[in-house]
């Protein structure tokens, strides 16, 4: 390692860790919501709606304001964060494990089940995710459940094809065919051999798809597909404000930073994993 | 080679045929536009008679039976609520979505390539942050909402733009930056990778040490090489344009596809969205065909890994 | 190839076209946003609102409705009933097609016999399907023969569009559908898909004629983009704003918000078959336990009115001092308290994106409030419409509606929402029944207003459904435009003007 690189580097520690104190920040209220929440989310006080940042209306304190039925924006912020929390980890874990399964047992086995799942992994491949989520949402019906699944259901081929790439080469490794003679059954070398050493490569897909989870969800909610009102989500959120940009500012402002910095949080961690894992950028 | 072709050939037609069938049932599941066409005051009878007329009371195999005939003799078939053939709705918006679809990449590339470039040559100074943050920014924003915020500066406020729809030039600037924004970082992404690729190969490393100059070495060898990567990526941003544009599109009234295609979801004329996602896919996996057998007359080696 | 061209196309009509409404252009056209696009011109194969907005310049009726609301002549000029189920229309004979052929009673009754032809399947096929036969008698006289006494029949001719036989016969449905040639005060000039549809005046129309010389309705799907377009002086009217964006509006100095009741109606639907709200007295503590006022004046800004019963005063049928349960959130509590803890059981409210969810929400809260357990349950229309229509075993515990037939009249209210024919009724109550039937039978206006003022009073004893308000539509307008919207959401061209 070169001296200027090694000087910058705690500099670089600093840097790098902001992106993920905002995360741990969401996480924490997310978590933690009912305890921090000054007031239930969904509690309309219809006297008091669209009152800007400080305003006291009937005892309510609207610390950032109320929205559009006088709920309190901070409570609902707070709130909204679980939902598209839940909603990303969830749809990522789900369509991961089932992608990364899918693809590893494809490259491993061969032979049919590799034909089966790699033309269903063309299939979803050539439909536009998002149409292909739009569509399935009007069918089933907008709510937390379906959005998940649906966008599980869109987005796992991704992972399919990175861990069935992978396994591919690393099934003809000496030291995994050795194994193999030894005896070793299929789920000892999958889980033993295949996933330790493509594990990187799906945690870099899923940072990134983290991010778009998220907005996933916002743009299903603008098209009316997100989830079950007066469920708070802050995709949700921002699109029910937009139409109070000009008159009441902080609707859809707040929240949408917030979604905003979760984003660009995940994505800058997503970058400096990636970064890590590639021998190029060291 | 003949049997690689073969195959590759065999295996788009089975991804069609899957993505028709797929699209095909998933759209059946809960019933037909019926309801949505007639008034509330139309009688049970009513709706029976319009369901009939419009051949949904078939039984589905019957109905997919014909469907795949159709498509057989590339017929799209009519929009039960357009009545109008699907074919026809298509070509009239298709001109536009590739006008925004080439605007967004113009705004995409011309931004995301040089960041790319500042991003390779300057690792992590602050001016290479800076673009980083600045290009990671503009993939974190929804843009029902930039886009909106756009409309109200630029043509609200301002008065520089039009606000939404269609007309001129000036219609199109605004639709192409909040579609353009989210595949800049793409762009930026694969440029640095590419650029940092080149860089470090043997060649470079003879010519720096014989006292080439970076940026003549830049423009005359690395610029070419690491392009390579980059037009692919674009090829397969397109298609992702294509689809990321349909909330764009609804945001700025802009008429392509995408905004055809959401209405005809939410109003269950399920032959336009047949039409759009089987279009797709046909554009999708021709592309994934033709890389396929240009990486294999480039590289014969290619043949067996990728037929697999 | 073919793409090749159509782009090349695309582009020129992109490069050459002019900027739509620019200040310069603003005194001669006329720009209108809608939230979608038509479905289709062809008056007769749909029921689309977009269509709706637009055809309604370009096709003249029988009858229709001036601004205050009564049914006056139009290309009918006077007409009489030969028996309760005849009637005879005189017709006007300066009338022209805009292909400057005559309209004639061959036309009328080509036009009624197309859109109540079973085989042609149009959508509207249940508004006109009582009329059984037309005959001209001469060239300006037309019989229309209906199976029973048609009270409505009237205000349903409102809406059915003379089409012009020869033209039709010759290009077929699926090209006047394109094409649409009408007798209206402004006549079809084109139709860019997804972008706009362009009228042009028809400087030989019989009647009052348009101020603009064009007219452009563009498709503009989303609400805050039709607002800012008004802001941006880049429109002259939008349809289908709320009242956030309407204050908005008032705070811009060149548009303002148009609002105007109309004859649609806002009510809690119930299943009244269902646990727990087979029980009166659950019902009546429903009733009690929404505060109308709030819904109108806080959730929706003011432009709505709280409704007493399922009609306005639009309506024929309407009657003046039917008494609901006023906001009681003490008697709701004690109601469901004296109903037991099968009260208590979740209910389902079922709602789809396009109803307003400020107010499916502000309803949750408010019969949470009283001791319900109320669950929104997110559909979308096509399921909506499909379980709400589904019969007594199968609707939705609960769900929040608006209803408007478009006709202005009880008949197409009442009878559909809660005769036992009727796929969406289920109250099953013999007593509304007899009055739905035998309004229906009679032509006499003061004989049905006696049988649907008993339909009110059972609806508001009972509390089968509970009317929550009417609703208005608001319309966002340039500042110089001058118009005066009506209850029955149609934009007519030749009612509007510039203000100097």
């Amino acid at each position: 390692m070169s001296r200027p690189a090694r000087a910058t580097l705690i500099w670089r520690g600093v840097g790098r860790w902001w992106p993920v104190a905002i995360i741990a920040l969401f996480v924490l209220a997310a978590t933690f919501a009912p305890l921090l929440a000054p007031y239930d989310p969904n509690y309309q006080n219809l006297i008091g709606r669209l009152r800007p940042p400080g305003t006291v209306s009937r005892s309510y304190h609207y610390l950032l304001g109320s929205d559009e039925l006088g709920r309190d924006l901070l409570s609902r912020i707070i709130y909204g964060a679980r939902v598209s929390l839940i909603v990303a980890f969830a749809s990522v874990i789900i369509s991961g494990v089932v992608g990364t399964l899918l693809g590893m047992l494809a490259g491993y086995r061969r032979g049919v089940t590799e034909i089966i799942v790699m033309r269903v992994v063309d299939v979803f491949l050539s439909i536009p995710a998002v149409l292909l989520a739009i569509i399935t949402v009007a069918v089933l019906g907008p709510s937390l459940f379906n959005v998940i699944m649906v966008l599980a259901l869109t987005r796992w081929p991704r992972y399919a094809r990175v861990a069935y790439s992978q396994t591919l080469s690393i099934v003809t490794m000496p030291y995994v065919r050795l194994s193999t003679l030894m005896g070793a059954g299929a789920v000892r070398v999958l889980f033993r051999h295949v996933l330790p050493n493509i594990i990187g490569s799906v945690s870099v897909v899923a940072t990134l798809e983290f991010g778009l989870m998220v907005l996933f969800e916002a743009g299903l909610s603008f098209l009316g597909l997100g989830v079950q009102p007066p469920t708070a989500s802050w995709g949700a959120m921002l699109s029910t404000g937009r139409n109070y940009v000009a008159t009441a500012w902080w609707v859809a402002t707040l929240p949408g930073l917030c979604l905003f910095a979760l984003v660009l949080a995940v994505n800058l961690t997503g970058d400096a994993v990636r970064d890590r894992l590639d021998p190029r950028f060291r | 080679m003949q049997g690689f072709l073969v195959r590759r050939l065999g295996q788009a037609l089975i991804t069609i045929l899957g993505v028709a069938t797929l699209i095909f049932f998933v759209q059946r599941l809960t019933g037909d536009p019926t309801y949505l066409l007639v008034p509330e005051t139309a009688t049970q009878a009513d709706i029976d008679a319009l369901r009939h007329a419009l051949g949904f009371d078939r039984p589905l195999i019957e109905q997919f039976g014909g469907f795949l005939a159709d498509l057989a003799r590339f017929d799209l078939g009519q929009s039960v609520v357009q009545r109008v053939p699907v074919s026809t709705i298509i070509a009239s918006r298709l001109p536009y979505t590739l006008m925004l679809a080439a605007g967004a990449l113009v705004v995409a590339i011309g931004i995301g390539v040089p960041v790319g470039v500042v991003l390779a040559l300057f690792r992590d100074g602050p001016i290479a942050k800076l673009a980083a943050g600045f290009v990671l920014a503009a993939q974190s924003m929804p843009t029902f909402w930039s886009g909106i915020l756009m409309i109200m500066i630029f043509a609200v406020t301002l008065g520089w733009l039009p606000p939404s729809s269609t007309g001129g030039f000036s219609h199109l600037i605004m639709p192409s930056i909040a579609l353009g924004l989210l595949s800049m970082a793409t762009f930026a992404r694969i440029t640095r990778a590419s650029l940092l690729d080149e860089l470090s190969k043997d060649y470079v490393r003879t010519a720096r040490s014989r006292g080439v100059r970076t940026p003549r070495l830049l423009v005359r060898h690395v610029a070419r090489n690491a392009a390579i990567p980059v037009i692919t990526v674009a090829a397969l941003e397109i298609s992702n344009l294509l689809a990321g544009a349909v909330i764009v599109e609804t945001v700025f009234a802009w008429p392509g596809i995408g905004q055809v295609t959401v209405q005809a979801i939410l109003a269950r004329d399920f032959l336009i969205v047949q039409g759009v996602v089987l279009l797709g896919a046909f554009v999708t996996v021709l592309l994934n065909l033709l890389s396929d057998i240009l990486y294999s007359v480039v590289d014969p080696r290619i043949v067996l890994e990728r037929a697999r | 190839m073919k793409n090749r061209r159509l782009l090349a196309k695309a582009f020129m009509a992109l490069c050459l076209a002019i900027p739509a409404g620019s200040a310069l252009a603003a005194k001669d056209r006329v720009t209108i946003d809608l939230s979608g696009e038509p479905s289709s011109l062809d008056p007769h194969v749909q029921w689309n609102p977009d269509s709706y907005y637009i055809y309604r310049n370009i096709f003249d009726n029988l009858l229709t409705r001036d601004d205050k609301g009564d049914i006056v002549p139009q290309i009918a000029t006077s007409w009489k009933y030969l028996s309760d189920t005849q009637i005879q229309f005189q017709l006007r004979d300066d009338v022209t097609f805009h292909d400057g052929k005559k309209l004639t009673a061959d036309d009328v009754v080509y036009s009624v016999k197309r859109i109540t032809d079973p085989k042609f399947a149009s959508p509207q096929l249940g508004q006109f399907d009582k009329i059984t036969d037309a005959v001209a008698n001469d060239a300006k006289t037309v019989t229309l023969t209906t199976n029973g006494a048609y009270p409505a029949l009237l205000a349903q001719l409102v809406k059915l569009s003379i089409v012009p036989k020869h033209v039709v016969e010759a290009v077929g449905k699926d090209a006047f559908n394109l094409k649409p040639v009408g007798s209206g005060p402004y006549k079809f000039e084109a139709w860019q898909r997804g972008v706009s549809v362009t009228l042009a005046r028809n400087d030989a129309y019989w009647g009052r004629k348009g101020a603009f010389p064009t007219a452009v309705f563009r498709a503009i799907p989303d609400a805050a983009t039709r607002t800012a377009n008004l802001q941006a002086g880049a429109s002259d009217l939008a349809a289908n704003l709320d009242g956030d964006l309407a204050q908005q509006l008032k705070n811009s100095p060149r548009a303002k918000p148009v609002p105007v009741l109309t004859e649609r109606v806002a009510y809690l639907a119930m299943n009244v078959q269902k646990e727990p709200l087979n029980d009166p007295k659950v019902r009546q503590a429903i009733a009690y336990a929404i505060d109308k006022q709030a819904i109108t004046d806080g959730v929706l800004g003011g432009y709505e009115k709280p409704a007493l019963e399922m009609l306005t005063p639009a309506h024929e049928g309407w009657v003046d001092g039917i008494k609901d349960h006023p906001f009681d959130l003490a008697k709701a509590k004690a109601l469901l308290a004296e109903a037991g803890p099968k009260a208590r059981q979740e209910i389902s409210l079922v709602t789809a994106p396009v109803y307003d969810q400020r107010v499916v929400q502000a309803l949750q809260q408010m019969l949470n409030e009283a001791g319900l357990k109320v669950k929104i349950d997110m559909t979308d229309m096509a399921q909506w419409l499909r379980r709400m229509q589904s019969g007594p075993d199968s609707i939705p515990q609960m769900a929040f509606s608006r209803w408007s037939c478009g006709c202005q009249d009880a008949d197409g209210v009442l009878f559909p929402i809660l005769h036992s024919s009727s796929g969406w009724a289920n109250a099953k109550d013999k007593t509304i029944d007899d009055a739905l039937d035998g309004a229906r039978q009679t032509l006499d206006k003061s004989k049905r207003l006696a049988f649907y003022k008993t339909v009110h009073e059972r609806i508001a004893s009972e509390n089968y459904i509970i009317p929550l308000y009417q609703a208005a539509v608001i319309y966002g307008a340039a500042k110089n435009l001058e118009w005066t919207p009506t209850p029955n959401e149609s934009i007519f061209l030749n009612r509007m003007g510039w203000k100097d």
